[in-house]
């Protein structure tokens, strides 16, 4: 009988002490977003509401990339009070899901550190393969081809590509589907070292035009396979 | 404390024991220091220092830190301007190099991707990632 009076007892102090507390509720805690071809950011917002009896200090909010900037709107939130940790990814050149994340450290007794998940699935206009054709010491100087493919939902029709280097050949011709084309490239003598960058220019998006680059080389030395 | 409590310990404890025992003899060359390192896993300051003119150093940090400071003879590399930073750091790309990618600590991330697409985009070998990134490097400079 003792001991059922001692169990209930610590079952009633516990109920009691959790409901006073500060508690934070996150509506959701990974945000998916998918920005559009040209975009600079990706932004997700992480929207939260204090459903405790206590003011809750947020602290610290530490990203998980320096490419990634989290803001929010305040640092003590009232009970029943509502807001928002904004989260701002700089796409860049980054290409495909792009998963980063945001610590959050408050004074919460109960789960003090929370983790938000940005998920940003970035278009890929071009997928070019692979950026970098080199022929090594003694190698002959075949035609090697650079493989450009158009993500499935942009209309790319043509590419314009040029070399920095006029010794360092390239002729683009359409490849194995209508979503593909090739890029043929060939030093015009292999002698001596040297490198050419090839600009890669697709007629779309117009408003917003992007430039790839891909890199040719003859070098001093055998290549390794 | 009652008897029968101090007989089990040892032998719960024992039996905890053997798993982990099993782990480190069937992994033993995984978690040696003295396991090869290989290419497309990381490397320290002094293996890399040890290259000597062999390493091409590689600065993923964003442009205002490597303005700021960087290894000595490194070429920046991040992703944010992956297409225009890529001909350059190539151009002094040669086969006999290693490069050595290198973040800050807080962002170690992006050297990791910046070796991966170094890897499939570019098809480099002998590619590797900077254990403990820049701090580490501010650390053990000469």
């Amino acid at each position: 009988m003792k001991l059922i009076r001692t169990l209930l007892a610590v079952i009633f102090a516990t109920i009691f002490t959790s409901t006073a507390s500060a508690q934070l509720t996150w509506e959701k805690k990974e945000v998916e977003v998918h920005p559009s071809v040209g975009d600079q950011d990706a932004v997700a917002h992480f929207a939260y509401q204090n459903t405790g009896d206590k003011v809750v200090h947020i602290g610290d909010v530490e990203t998980s990339c320096g490419c990634t900037v989290a803001t929010l709107e305040k640092k003590d939130v009232a009970p029943g009070e509502k807001g928002e940790i904004k989260a701002t990814l700089k796409i860049g050149d980054r290409m495909g899901v792009q998963q980063k994340t945001i610590r959050v450290q408050t004074d919460e007794a109960v789960n003090p550190v929370t983790v938000l998940t940005l998920k940003a699935v970035v278009p890929q206009l071009l997928e070019i393969s692979p950026r970098f054709v080199r022929w090594g010491q003694g190698e002959p100087l075949d035609v090697k081809t650079i493989v450009v493919k158009v993500g499935a939902e942009f209309p790319v029709t043509k590419l314009n590509v040029t070399s920095s280097d006029p010794t360092m050949e390239t002729a683009v011709e359409e490849g194995a589907t209508p979503k593909e084309f090739k890029i043929n490239v060939r030093p015009k003598e292999g002698g001596r070292p040297f490198s050419a960058t090839l600009t890669i220019k697709p007629d779309y998006p117009v408003e917003a035009p992007k430039t790839y680059y891909a890199s040719a080389a003859v070098v001093n030395s055998a290549v390794k396979k | 404390m009652p008897r029968v409590f101090v007989r089990e310990i040892p032998l719960l404890l024992a039996l905890a024991l053997l798993p982990a025992i099993g782990q480190a003899f069937r992994y033993r060359e995984r978690i040696s220091w003295d396991a090869p390192l290989r290419a497309g896993e990381e490397t320290t300051v002094a293996q890399a220092q040890s290259w000597g003119e062999s390493t091409l150093w590689v600065d993923a940090r964003p442009e205002e830190e490597f303005e700021r400071e960087h290894v000595p003879g490194a070429v920046l590399l991040n992703e944010d301007r992956w297409n225009e930073l890529l001909p350059t750091m190539l151009a002094a790309w040669s086969p006999e190099k290693r490069v050595v990618v290198y973040c800050s600590s807080k962002g170690c991330g992006a050297s990791r991707e910046v070796a991966r697409r170094l890897r499939e985009e570019a098809q480099l070998k002998d590619v590797f990632v900077l254990e403990g990134g820049w701090e580490a490097w501010l650390g053990k400079r000469k």
